[in-house]
């Protein structure tokens, strides 16, 4: 596969094989890989070699191994040495982001694109952007942070990002207070259960009766683990690997793992026949059993039970500092 | 004397009232669509009113209080008794407030003329509704009509009033067809938001505040000083009214939708029209709240069915004006309407199914007069205008622009040369 026709056919071919969450999701990396080398090799030939070491990474839903069929594009890099060479990275990036694009990606909306210099930086300037958005902790600078850290490099040299998340940790240790307004900037949990305890789908639009499920029951497992994981410095991006690597430190997290491996299965299950990116994200209420409207009930309950759950640790954790 | 001249000047404060709510139709109306609308939802607004007056005093008093039969008046045209004895209202207040009332309904039947319909279209039916639907059924009911003879309850109009412009907003909407972008091919519905909500909550407390008018001085009077009794069930329907359909949305979709809760208020005011005179305040909370809780299912009815109701005319006046009308065949007391010499008591009050039966034939012969006349009119109309509904370019364009030559709000829009119609052109 030298092009991004040939991958765009490939991934048609065989995404629709994959059976569950862990399979989609490899072969997502394997998709996007191939794609950012294509990518690399063009740039290469146009403008000469990459002038240095750098590490692709990659963030959002692709970062914690949570994509679903359709996924948009959420990537940075990283790379050493002067800021000559940003402009390098960014026609990089830019390559980058059309590949994707035209391989069926479709670029982000909120701009979280190596293309864009806030995504494309020096370890320098990373470590400068990483201190500056917790300086000033407002709420967007925190969400950028939120999703920065969601990360894991896809293509280049690992240490890079792993070097200023070690920053991020430094910076936290030394201003636990952050962690409060961490915790602020996600603690909104769009609702999806009624008082009547029925679900509550979209009321107009094309998604009208369909329950977004990823903001109304995925995000509280997602943002609960970040937090964790951001007190634990594990620099692990995927939720399904920070329940792994934390639930020993924190047992609360052992009942809360098997329900969101179910809850991963549910939404593949779901979502994996949905015809763009938009309805990726959203179930049909009336394709449900009763049943599964009870799973899914369920799993919402215990996604909002182990944020609460994790709020009390997280300051627990921080009142030890 | 100096009794009969307070009657007379209460009435005619309540005209002022009433005719204060045209300010609040245009609020409404005009909050609860989109800005490129807006000056032309004022302006033809008041144009129409205008048009409604004329033909009021030439043509709409006649055919409802004139001597007749029991389907028509017919006489008294072209009004202009100077004459008082003394006596009652003079007939200059007496027909100045009844002017209101034929204003509020045509003014309510627009409401399904929302962002579509050529300005040609609201010209001719202001002529033709006030001529030919709302004297007929104002006849039937106030006019001494044959609903009249059977002791049809409507102290304010709930039916006249409400049900009779909700059905003209519903042949009006059937005819013009759904607004572009309200419905995507799988069925499914888009909000068109309206763009300013604060517009709606200011027009919502303008009709309230109106309606203490519409149903206060429709005592005619200030003996006993009973208004204050009816504006007391009015105040306490609304309260009700936008309570209860704010508790049911949010606890049925999991948010307060503001839009609902403002017509959750209205659907009170337009319930307890019919029964204010009639019921004691408890029954008054009641009817406003189940208006307010049928209100909601209503919106949630005419969109599945997708029957574009922008300003949920079909809703608030046409079915809650339903079940206003009717819910004086429950809650009427016997004090109140055989007291009164008006009707009988409602089922609760002891009284049979009789009352309750000449409230629902008047509410199913007056909605479907109202529906089919102006089902007709507006056919033919559309025959004989070449359309009553703007080409699909003046709908994108907006109404102002084409239909008046410039935007109410001329510095928020974007001047449509510099955009959309002329990406349109260009492909």
């Amino acid at each position: 596969m030298n092009n991004y026709e040939e991958i765009k056919q490939f991934r048609e071919q065989y995404i629709k094989e994959k059976e569950n969450a862990q399979q989609l999701n490899a072969f997502h990396d394997k998709v996007m890989e191939k794609t950012v080398h294509v990518a690399m090799e063009k740039v290469e030939r146009e403008q000469g070699q990459i002038p240095a070491p750098f590490a692709f990474f990659i963030m959002g839903s692709a970062g914690r191994q949570e994509q679903s069929v359709w996924s948009d594009q959420d990537h940075g890099i990283i790379f050493e040495g002067d800021e000559q060479f940003t402009s390098y990275f960014l026609t990089l990036g830019e390559e980058i982001v059309h590949g994707l694009e035209m391989v069926g990606y479709q670029k982000c909306d909120g701009k979280v694109m190596a293309s864009e210099p806030m995504w494309t930086k020096t370890r320098q300037s990373w470590e400068k952007k990483i201190h500056e958005w917790l300086d000033n902790a407002t709420w967007q600078s925190l969400r950028h942070f939120s999703t920065f850290f969601d990360s894991r490099v896809l293509i280049g040299n690992s240490f890079l990002l792993s070097d200023v998340k070690q920053v991020a940790f430094e910076y936290l240790e030394q201003h636990v207070h952050v962690y409060e307004r961490l915790i602020d900037n996600v603690d909104f949990i769009r609702k999806g259960i009624g008082i009547f305890g029925q679900l509550l789908p979209e009321q107009s639009g094309e998604m009208s009766g369909r329950i977004n499920i990823k903001t109304t029951t995925i995000f509280p497992y997602v943002n609960a683990l970040r937090l964790l994981a951001l007190v634990d410095k594990c620099e692990e991006a995927s939720t399904a690997g920070r329940f792994q690597l934390l639930k020993n430190k924190y047992p609360f997290l052992q009942d809360y793992e098997e329900i969101y491996l179910k809850l991963l299965k549910f939404k593949h299950l779901y979502t994996k026949d949905a015809k763009d990116y938009d309805e990726v994200h959203h179930v049909a209420v009336k394709s449900l059993r009763k049943r599964d409207k009870q799973e899914l009930k369920s799993f919402m309950k215990n996604g909002s039970e182990l944020f609460q759950k994790t709020k009390k640790q997280v300051e627990i954790e921080c009142s030890k500092w | 004397m100096e009794m009969v001249l307070m009657d007379n000047l209460w009435v005619i404060i309540g005209t002022f009232l009433v005719l204060l709510m045209i300010g609040g139709f245009i609020l409404l109306e005009a909050g609860s669509t989109r800005m490129k609308n807006a000056g032309h939802i004022a302006g033809k607004t008041i144009f129409t009113i205008g048009i409604g007056s004329i033909v009021f005093w030439a043509v709409g008093w006649g055919f409802i209080y004139g001597e007749g039969n029991g389907f028509i008046g017919l006489s008294d045209f072209f009004y202009g008794d100077t004459s008082f004895d003394g006596e009652g209202l003079s007939p200059a207040v007496d027909f100045m407030f009844q002017m209101m009332f034929a204003l509020i309904a045509l003014t309510i039947a627009f409401g399904g003329f929302a962002e579509r319909a050529k300005l040609s279209a609201y010209v001719v039916f202001a002529v033709l509704f006030s001529a030919l639907v709302y004297p007929v059924v104002a006849h039937w009911i106030w006019g001494g009509g044959w609903l009249a003879d059977h002791g049809k309850q409507d102290f304010a109009g709930s039916t006249v009033v409400h049900l009779t412009g909700a059905m003209a907003a519903l042949a009006a909407t059937i005819i013009l067809k759904p607004r572009i972008g309200k419905y995507n091919k799988d069925g499914s519905s888009n909000e068109l938001a309206g763009h300013n909500q604060v517009y709606t909550a200011l027009a919502v407390l303008l009709l309230w505040v109106g309606w203490f008018g519409f149903n206060g001085a429709s005592t005619f009077g200030v003996s006993d000083a009973f208004f204050g009794y009816v504006i007391l069930n009015t105040q306490l329907a609304a309260a009700a009214g936008a309570i209860a359909a704010m508790l049911l949305v949010w606890a049925i979709t999991g948010k307060a939708d503001v839009p609902t809760t403002l017509n959750g208020a209205l659907a009170g005011l337009v319930a307890i029209t019919a029964s204010c005179g009639f019921v004691e305040p408890w029954a008054a909370v009641l009817i406003g709240a189940i208006g307010g809780l049928i209100v909601y299912a209503s919106m949630r009815f005419f969109d599945r069915a997708r029957i574009d109701d922008p300003i949920f005319a079909l809703s608030v006046h046409g079915t809650v004006g339903v079940w206003g009308t009717i819910s004086t065949g429950f809650f009427a007391t016997h004090e109140l309407s055989v007291g009164m010499e008006w009707g009988l008591p409602g089922l609760f009050y002891g009284g049979s199914f009789e009352q309750l039966g000449v409230q629902i034939m008047g509410v199913v012969a007056s909605g479907i007069y109202a529906f089919v006349v102006s089902f007709i009119i507006l056919k033919v109309m559309d025959k004989v205008m070449g359309g009553i509904r703007v080409s699909e370019e003046e709908e994108i364009i907006g109404l102002d622009l084409s239909e008046h030559g410039s935007y109410g709000y001329p510095e928020n829009i974007p001047h449509p040369n510099d955009n959309q119609v002329n990406d349109k052109q260009a492909r």
